[in-house]
């Protein structure tokens, strides 16, 4: 059997509440304080990578530069190139 | 206690002596009451805000997670977005070279001697392969004399190499547009062979892809078997 009055459960109750208000504006400060290292991590990161991208573009390019009369040469050289073979199953006939 | 009766003052003070007690009784059942309420005024207040509390936290405690999946997301995006970019150069500067090729197979056809010979090469190459007895030749329409001769050629050499002898008949049926080379049908016109330079060139295309990658960008260095 509770003591306590119904008026007085009720103070209970609404003193409750405004702790547990201020509780929460708290956490909410510090999660808000989360997220914004967050967002400047994630910027931080892009600007990386987005210097990174663009090196190995550069790279990419320079490389294809060096090498594609080289390879386009040796393509055209297989064209023409030509071996005329019997297949490997038949053996040539005797007249 | 008196054995005789007590007179009037001594019944008054007796009276007030109890008053006095009851009412301290009283005073101190009444403190013991506030007390009590007091404490489970206390508790009471301390169990719905601990309750309130634990749930706050683990609201946060989500949110925070959430923001945490987000972020690793997003990181993900970011390289697979920049690998994607990477790739898909060097596929275009794969096209271009295709293209390139393409265009210089032209002047393949330009140097009499060694376009004779190449085609004396790949006729025989196509009946080797046809294996059949009438073949029809067909060439462009400028190259029809070149052709003649090289079919003449290559016979002699399809016998030498398979002991087997061919009919071929020279058709000056294909465009004067392609670069150059000739196709082989066979003589019931089941079997075609397509011996022209730009079908060579895009088989070679496509069966070169590996070696060309690494002449172009150098090998993977993720590779780890070669056989």
């Amino acid at each position: 059997m509770s003591v306590l009055s119904v008026l007085r459960l009720k103070d209970a109750r609404s003193e409750a509440a405004k702790e547990i208000e201020e509780y929460k504006k708290s956490k909410e400060a510090e999660f808000k304080a989360f997220e914004a290292s967050h967002t400047g991590n994630t910027q931080a990161v892009q600007a990386s990578i987005d210097k990174e991208t663009a090196a190995k573009q550069q790279e990419i390019r320079a490389q294809y530069e060096a090498n594609k009369d080289k390879v386009v040469k040796k393509l055209l050289d297989r064209v023409v190139l030509v071996k005329p073979e019997l297949h490997r199953n038949l053996n040539k006939v005797e007249a | 206690m008196a054995s005789r009766p007590l007179n009037d003052d001594e019944v008054l003070s007796e009276m007030n002596k109890m008053v006095a007690f009851i009412k301290q009784e009283a005073l101190e059942k009444a403190r013991e009451i506030k007390v009590k309420a007091d404490e489970e005024f206390a508790i009471e207040k301390a169990k719905l805000v601990k309750q309130e509390q634990q749930a706050i936290d683990a609201q946060y405690e989500k949110k925070r997670k959430g923001a945490e999946v987000a972020q690793k997301i997003a990181q993900s995006t970011l390289t697979n977005k920049s690998r994607l970019k990477l790739l898909q150069q060097r596929e275009e500067h794969l096209q271009d070279l295709f293209s390139t090729a393409r265009e210089s197979i032209d002047a393949l056809a330009k140097d009499e001697g060694r376009y004779v010979q190449f085609l004396e090469g790949v006729i025989v190459q196509g009946f080797l392969s046809l294996l059949e007895p009438d073949v029809t030749v067909h060439a462009r329409e400028k190259d029809v004399d070149k052709v003649q001769r090289a079919v003449e050629g290559a016979a002699r050499q399809y016998n030498e190499i398979s002991g087997l002898t061919v009919n071929a008949t020279v058709q000056g049926t294909l465009s004067n547009d392609i670069a150059g080379g000739v196709k082989l049908v066979s003589g019931t016109e089941r079997i075609t062979l397509d011996n022209t330079l730009d079908e060579r060139l895009r088989l070679l295309e496509d069966r070169m892809l590996p070696e060309i990658r690494a002449d172009l960008f150098g090998p993977n260095p993720n590779r780890k078997f070669y056989t």
